[in-house]
């Protein structure tokens, strides 16, 4: 992070034990103010248990955590300027969509006709219509009690959001609604957002980062394109799509033909190359690429406008090709095909990188 | 699916048989109440409502009534209070001891309540206390209140932990997250505990039999004229027993209904 401002958000090494199973390992991290930072990781990798420690409702075993320079970890959870807005979104079920919205001011002893106006004033921020004020929540619909537990979570006014899944329950088109008028929401309102996913769709949508969790660590921390093209683990690189791997041995590689120029760069090198379907492009026989592969198409799937291959090369190893339509491959399967792609497009993973993963 | 004609009319009658089997006593008491026979004898050949103005009238009737309203009453009360508390303890909060507590809270439960109300009068006695309807609150109590703490735990255990803990992270001390979130939704749970322990306690015989000393509440009284000195006024106060009952549940309901009606304007 180049970025000179103090992060609003410090989290230094912090550790969560259960019993005999540590969820967490020393976990560091930064957070900008403002900024959209997406966590993503497999089932059971420790996002619920960091945000839970984060928004207080569970203590770290150790580590600490900073709020624009305070130590908040020590502080409970009803005294952080912090908010969240659960997966099961936890609307007060005896309480009318007004009263919802309303709670965090009624605590803080906000006159009710203030209130109200500002209850009123964030039904329009979430295009809710006004008249949902008296609506009770079992009326609402998936959407709108969505909407209605953000309205909740934007009177309070936190200095960071934090969302835990808020959309894995809501079906497809209406998820994508939602994730824009996230996205939206966030850059009308300036605020910090910190937003767990399992989907990396959702989080290359909306987020300015993406964090990449594997078994209570950060893998990665990065923008998205910046995970997807230079990534620093083969599970990193995996978890970001359909990816080739081929094994990179002191310059040499079992599968690869390199050229002269690509040869020189790779001398000596040792680790992983990882190259993308869709970087590659169809080769003539005589044509030239830096890195090139052939092999005998074993499968084709149509995927829109484009289309994949699935190709053996002659070590027996599988490969995942993507090629627009226009470019597609004469004969289909059972016809030999020779694809390649630029060095920049084949990004290698030095051999430490993933040993410490 | 569609059932049979010979079977519906099986069901029915089934359905009826049933609840003639369980409400033809109640009827056939009813019936003895306003006999104007001396002595339980069917059929009945003469027809006076004198033993309910008899009843209404009579100081013993209201001695008992009162003593069984005092009983019930209290215990009602302290049901509702512990069964709350106890229910946060069995079913929300995370404790050392909470299976066992889960356990220890059934047992008395499972005593036949004659053995649980000889141990206690040997307990009172031990203790050097004068068994009195004080006392039968005690008594009702061991046996009530973990009956009300099972039915309030049946709502706690049904919502939300993440709804305390959002009040909590809106910046709800812990009185607040109380009244504004756990009170309001285990309060049809309390209601119901309440109602539950209202009823046990007025129809309770042999807790209060070991328990009340020289006190007597309605069932004991209601079983002493059985064995001995027969009147209809028996009867009488029977069938006033059970409509204080009904009227009980059913003024309940329709608060409960009331309420639910009224909330969302609050
Ligand atoms: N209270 C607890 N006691 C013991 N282990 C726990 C507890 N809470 C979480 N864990 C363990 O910690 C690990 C991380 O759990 P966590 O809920 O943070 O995962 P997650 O990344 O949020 O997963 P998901 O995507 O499925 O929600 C899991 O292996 C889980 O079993
Ligand atoms: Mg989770």
């Amino acid at each position: 992070m180049t970025d000179s401002s103090p992060p609003i958000l410090r989290i230094n090494a912090l550790t969560k034990t259960f019993d005999d199973f540590t969820a967490l390992h020393g976990i560091n991290l930064n957070v900008r103010d403002g900024e959209f930072l997406a966590i993503v990781g497999p089932s059971g990798s420790g996002k619920t248990t960091l945000i839970r420690i984060l928004v207080g409702m569970d203590e770290p075993s150790d580590g600490a955590v900073w709020l624009r320079g305070t130590r908040i970890d020590v502080v409970p959870a009803n005294k952080r300027p912090t908010c969240m807005v659960f997966q099961s979104l936890a609307l007060f079920p005896h309480r009318s969509v007004g009263q919802n919205i309303e709670f965090p001011l009624k605590l803080r002893g906000v006159a009710p006709a203030e209130r109200k106006a500002r209850a009123l004033e964030l039904l329009d921020t979430l295009r809710l219509p006004r008249d949902y004020y008296s609506k009770r929540i079992q009326q609402c619909s998936g959407g709108e009690k969505q909407r209605v537990a953000l309205a909740r979570a934007l009177a309070f006014d936190p200095e960071i959001l934090f969302f835990d899944e808020p959309l894995s329950a809501l079906d497809y088109r209406l998820r994508k609604t939602l994730e824009k008028e996230l996205k939206d929401l966030h850059r009308r309102t300036g605020k910090t957002f910190i937003y767990i996913t399992h989907s990396l769709e959702e989080a290359m949508v909306m987020s300015d980062r993406i964090a990449i969790m594997k078994a209570g660590r950060f893998e990665q921390i990065a923008p998205a394109e910046e995970i997807y093209a230079r990534p620093v683990s083969k599970f990193v690189a995996e978890f970001m799509g359909e990816v080739n791997f081929f094994d990179l041995v002191k310059g040499a590689a079992p599968g690869v033909a390199l050229s002269a120029a690509a040869s020189a760069a790779l001398a000596g090198q040792t680790g992983t190359l990882t190259i993308r379907p869709e970087s590659l492009r169809k080769l003539t026989a005589e044509g030239v690429a830096d890195l090139s592969f052939e092999g005998i198409v074993t499968a084709e799937y149509l995927l829109g406008s484009r289309i994949q291959y699935r190709m053996t090369l002659a070590t027996g190893q599988e490969m995942i090709v993507e090629v627009l339509r226009e470019n597609a491959v004469e004969g289909g399967i059972g016809a030999a095909l020779r694809v390649g792609c630029d060095l920049s497009a084949a990004h290698l993973i030095a051999e430490a990188a993933d040993a410490a993963a | 699916m569609k059932t049979s004609r010979l079977s519906t009319a099986l069901l029915i009658a089934y359905g009826i048989a049933i609840l003639g089997f369980l409400y033809l006593p109640l009827v056939s008491v009813g019936l003895a109440s306003i006999s104007k026979a001396r002595y339980l004898s069917f059929p009945i050949r003469k027809y006076a409502f004198g033993w309910y103005e008899d009843a209404l009238t009579s100081d013993t009737v209201r001695d008992l009534l009162v003593i069984s309203l005092k009983v019930a009453g209290v215990v009602t009360v302290a049901s509702m209070v512990i069964g709350f508390f106890g229910a946060l303890a069995f079913a929300r909060y995370n404790w050392r001891f909470r299976k066992t507590y889960q356990k220890l809270i059934l047992l008395p439960i499972f005593f036949p309540q004659t053995v649980l109300g000889l141990a206690l009068l040997m307990w009172f006695n031990a203790l050097g206390v004068v068994p009195s309807w004080k006392t039968a609150i005690i008594a009702h109590l061991v046996w009530i209140a973990p009956i009300a703490t099972l039915v309030v735990s049946i709502r706690a255990f049904s919502f939300d932990a993440a709804l305390e803990e959002a009040a909590r992270d809106m910046g709800a001390n812990q009185w607040q997250t109380l009244r504004e979130v756990t009170i309001p939704l285990l309060m049809p749970g309390v209601t119901s505990a309440g109602l539950f322990a209202f009823l046990l306690s007025w129809g309770n015989f042999p807790l209060s039999l070991f328990s009340t000393g020289a006190d007597s509440t309605l069932p004991e009284w209601l079983f002493a004229k059985m064995v001995s000195g027969y009147s209809p006024l028996v009867p009488t106060v029977g069938m006033l027993t059970v409509a204080t009952s009904a009227v009980l549940v059913f003024g309940g309901l329709i608060l409960a209904w009331a309420i639910r009606r009224l909330r969302p304007e609050s």
